[in-house]
């Protein structure tokens, strides 16, 4: 059953003896605005892909935006993220299948993410998960 | 196996949250009873499988609740909608207002729980929920047909 209690009880959210590592919401960042930029690409290449493609390269803006503002709030005067770019990473063809497997990815990471964030991060990381997700439906 | 009460960690907090989305499942499958008689014959077929998935989602949040011993809230006998539903666009309009506060709701129990089963099953939750909301907005024709922040408030 979907709901039923799971036998993960023994599995705690974080660890004070582990060290946190880099802040998983810069990996998500990166990814949305990746994904943006991919979008973009595909859609200077193929225009008539502009009307499937071009909500999405907004909402991964939006997600790129809100993301990198929620890690500034627990990281302030941190390292600015990089801004925008509209480069691709290298062999990565410029097609729809393309975007649709980024941002599918995009969303699995981003779902993982969610599973063991703190309260009071993760609902704007599950937003994103589900965004993601329902792109990547659409797409295929 | 343990009894759900010791093998499970979802606590008062995550309980409220859940009784909130299944109060939200239950205005959701009233609304879609509701809109069958409005809707034009094409989007037939959808209406009734997004109800059973709603159907299928009240199920699980009434065992799930059941399970810990938390006695799930009953439906309504009905609903408000925002606006009257006279027509198809009308009865697809709150369609999306039924899904969208579903999606609020489902949120809201991600955030509100730190039992990884429930966490993840309301993510996949909230997920199909933005699938099914992102396809009534597109009906509606309200752009973007996805939201881009599903279930925030």
């Amino acid at each position: 059953m979907l709901l039923a209690p799971p036998a993960l009880a023994g599995c705690s959210f974080g660890s004070s003896t582990k060290d946190p590592g880099p802040d998983p919401l810069i990996a998500l960042a990166a990814a949305a605005r990746a994904d943006a930029a991919l979008a973009a690409a595909v859609v200077a290449a193929t225009p008539e892909l502009a009307d499937r493609l071009t909500p999405l390269r907004t909402a991964r803006t939006d997600h790129a935006t809100a993301l990198d503002a929620e890690v500034a709030r627990l990281a302030p005067g941190a390292t600015p993220a990089p801004a925008p770019g509209t480069a691709t990473p290298a062999g990565t063809p410029v097609t729809a299948a393309a975007v649709q497997a980024a941002v599918l990815a995009s969303g699995k990471a981003a779902s993982a993410a969610a599973l063991t964030l703190p309260a009071e991060r993760v609902g704007l990381v599950a937003s994103v998960a589900a965004c993601c997700a329902t792109y990547a439906a659409v797409l295929a | 196996m343990s009894s759900p009460g010791n093998s499970s960690t979802i606590d008062p907090t995550a309980a409220a949250a859940l009784q909130d989305a299944l109060a939200a499942e239950h205005a959701a499958l009233w609304v879609y009873s509701l809109i069958l008689a409005f809707l034009p014959a094409a989007q037939l077929d959808r209406a009734r499988a997004d109800e059973e998935a709603h159907r299928v989602l009240r199920g699980a949040i009434e065992q799930t609740l059941t399970q810990i011993g938390t006695r799930p809230v009953s439906a309504q006998p009905a609903y408000a909608t925002p606006k009257p539903v006279t027509d198809g666009a009308s009865a697809a309009a709150v369609a999306v207002v039924a899904e969208t506060d579903a999606l609020a709701a489902w949120r809201s129990v991600v955030e509100r729980t730190t039992d990884r089963g429930l966490r993840q099953a309301a993510l996949t939750a909230l997920t199909e929920g933005t699938l099914r909301c992102a396809q009534w907005r597109a009906v509606v024709n309200t752009p973007p047909a996805i939201p881009t922040f599903p279930g925030r408030p």
